[in-house]
């Protein structure tokens, strides 16, 4: 009963079992797990909600009202802005606040030195160590007209009528 | 060894099958994994919010455009838009500002936009 | 016969087969179906809430009644597909209408085929905060949920505020006159609707009649009161009168209107600052103010196009009278004469489990 013309079996069956279990090791071993950060959900959530808070500060309250982002363009006040642009960021609908942190430039082109496209800091990054270590950031643009301005003319902007972008570096703590 | 006995090789076939069902099985949770992922990125891709900025951008321009035209300072708005859009958003922008004609009663300038960054390309004539 | 070498190797390949098939459910460890588009439903109700003024438009869905809120299609709360982020109060209203009490306007199975869609029964949360005013619709939240968060305005309804300032306008300089013989005295709040839907002015700051309430209130009425010795008037009724601006020579003509029955979804009229509602007969003393409010459902009652101006008048009389008030007070841009409520920041939150 017992020959070797039935090693053949045993053979065909290691062999299979070899098979299986070799895919099912590979298969196994590369499989990815992803993190909410691999998919860029919270970077679209950022990058929506930081749209939004721009969009408002550029809409004024009522007809000829003041358009809040406009003056301060005009007005260089880097650190009202911040104020504004975070008391919007972080509100939220019940429970703590939020934390969000931001910094600004604003981008023009300077026409008097060979129309170069330069940046003006408008918010600093803050030096509480929240600067380094934190989450991806999602960047957000704006766009402002500035009026001809009478001089003394603005810093570093000029005293043209120009279109500026505002950029705004927006993440979360 | 004059010939091989090859009864057994169902046993490897079997064996083959399950290995290529597993397979499939890994594809189809891999691909699955990815429907939060692209949903995600395909709205971060879209430049909605930059398309609808440049509108108003360039609806404030066709506002204020008698006066600066007066003053000579239109082509250069418009040129810092289109630098800064290359420059910082990396897009390609153009628009142009027609004369006043009568639409349904008001009169109203054709404004043509064009947006390209190089995913998404955005062509609009609308009456300002 | 099996022979024994068959059943060796037949029982290897099974015990392979059985370790393998043991180590699928690993395979599915990283998956959680249902849960992988949480976060993108609620991106997508957001944006049908805060960027979409909704389906059907005209009549707007906002104005529809419990019978007929099935052909609704689709709940958004923007003004206008033009105006993205800024909010219409009615709408808001109409959305969150007793939300957290045992009768909402809307159910839930509503909130899932007109504002979240999909086949998948999820669980919603949507609040808007702005201001001290919270509303909210939807399960308390659980620990892990898709999330979007929106930042809006709020368009809210202007007011005509006649008081005092206006007494020298408003007032009959001379009331022994022949013409002001009769005991009735009429005062017009006229609206020109053609004036008002100027296409200039952006729908964030339009004044429509037709999607927002006109309220009307007559302060210090006191100073309109003709000597000291009378206290009050009587306002005997409130009617609606129709122009049309392509037949500017034509007399107006009087609107049909349901206005003896009191009716608070029509209009809202309240004297002196009392709680009380009055019908638009009311009938009644009044001796330091009115305010009327016209809802858009009732707006939408008029036959009332473009090109009408609407004339609201309040109809005082006594004998011998006891105000000499007249003259139109315009419903339109004029700060003096209307006051248009800024927008109002707010903070919509959605939740999707």
């Amino acid at each position: 009963m017992v020959n070797d013309t039935g090693q053949l079996y045993t053979m065909e069956g290691v062999a299979a079992g070899l098979i299986m279990l070799l895919t099912a090791y590979i298969v196994i071993s590369t499989t990815s797990i992803y993190t909410t950060g691999d998919t860029h959900i919270p970077d679209m959530q950022l990058e929506q909600l930081g749209s939004d808070v721009l969009a408002m500060m550029d809409t004024p309250n009522s007809v000829g009202g003041k358009n809040q982002l406009v003056e301060f363009v005009n007005e260089n006040s880097g650190n009202d802005f911040k104020e504004t642009f975070l008391k919007y960021c972080n509100a939220r609908t019940s429970g703590d606040d939020d934390n969000l942190h931001m910094s600004a430039n604003v981008t023009y082109r300077d026409v008097s030195h060979g129309n170069e496209i330069k940046e003006h800091q408008f918010v600093k990054p803050p030096n509480d160590g929240s600067w380094t270590g934190r989450e991806s950031a999602v960047r957000v643009t704006r766009w402002v007209q500035l009026d001809y301005q009478n001089p003394p003319s603005r810093d570093p902007y000029g005293s043209r009528a120009q279109a500026v972008l505002v950029e705004v570096l927006l993440w979360r703590a | 060894m004059a010939r091989m006995n090859e009864d057994g090789q169902w046993i490897v076939l079997m064996g083959l099958l399950v290995a290529v069902a597993l397979f499939f099985l890994a594809l189809i949770v891999n691909q699955s994994a990815l429907v939060g992922q692209t949903t995600a990125e395909g709205v971060l891709e879209f430049p909605k919010n930059d398309i609808r900025d440049l509108r108003e951008a360039v609806f404030d321009y066709v506002r204020d455009y008698e006066a600066l035209r007066n003053n000579g300072y239109d082509d250069d708005v418009k040129n810092d838009v289109i630098a800064i859009s290359l420059e910082r958003k990396n897009a390609v922008v153009n628009f142009a500002v027609g004369e006043k004609r009568d639409v349904s009663g008001r009169d109203l300038r054709p404004v043509e936009i064009h947006y390209n960054n190089g995913v998404t390309e955005y062509d609009e004539t609308v009456y300002y | 016969m099996l022979s024994l070498d068959f059943l060796a190797g037949f029982t290897i390949f099974l015990l392979a087969l059985i370790m393998v098939v043991s180590m699928v459910p690993g395979l599915l460890a990283g998956l959680e179906s249902s849960g992988i588009d949480y976060d993108a439903v609620a991106y997508r109700t957001g944006v049908i809430l805060v960027e979409d003024p909704g389906w059907p438009v005209n009549p707007p869905w906002e104005q529809y009644g419990r019978d007929h809120k099935d052909e609704i299609q689709r709940m958004g709360l923007a003004v206008s597909k033009d105006t993205p982020n800024i909010l219409l109060s009615t709408k808001v209203e109409r959305f969150f209408e007793n939300a957290s009490t045992e009768d909402p306007f809307f159910t839930e199975d509503d909130y899932h085929n007109k504002v979240i869609f999909g086949d998948y029964p999820y669980s919603y949360n949507i609040s808007l905060s702005s201001g001290n005013d919270l509303r909210q619709a939807g399960d308390p939240l659980p620990p892990g949920y898709g999330y979007i968060r929106r930042v809006v305005k709020i368009k809210e309804p202007s007011v005509a505020v006649i008081n005092q300032i206006f007494k020298s306008q408003y007032t009959i300089p001379d009331p022994s006159d022949s013409k002001w013989n009769s005991t009735a005295r009429n005062f017009t709040v006229r609206l020109d609707f053609s004036h008002l839907l100027d296409p200039t002015v952006s729908p964030a700051y339009r004044i429509d009649p037709r999607i927002e309430p006109v309220n009307v209130t007559i302060t210090d009425f006191g100073a309109y009161l003709n000597n000291t010795y009378y206290d009050s008037a009587t306002l005997k009724n409130v009617t609606f009168w129709k122009r049309d601006t392509t037949k500017p020579g034509a007399d107006p003509a009087p609107i049909p209107f349901p206005y003896g029955t009191v009716d608070s979804d029509l209009y809202t009229l309240n004297v002196n600052g009392t709680q009380a509602l009055h019908s638009l007969k009311p009938e009644v003393s009044v001796n330091s103010s009115i305010s009327l409010v016209l809802k858009p459902s009732a707006t939408s009652l008029l036959p009332l196009d473009q090109n009408s101006i609407l004339d609201i008048r309040f109809n005082f009389e006594d004998d011998p009278p006891h105000t000499n008030i007249t003259g139109i007070h315009h419903y339109d841009y004029n700060m003096t004469n209307v006051t248009c409520t800024d927008l109002k920041t707010g903070v919509l939150e959605v939740a999707i489990w």
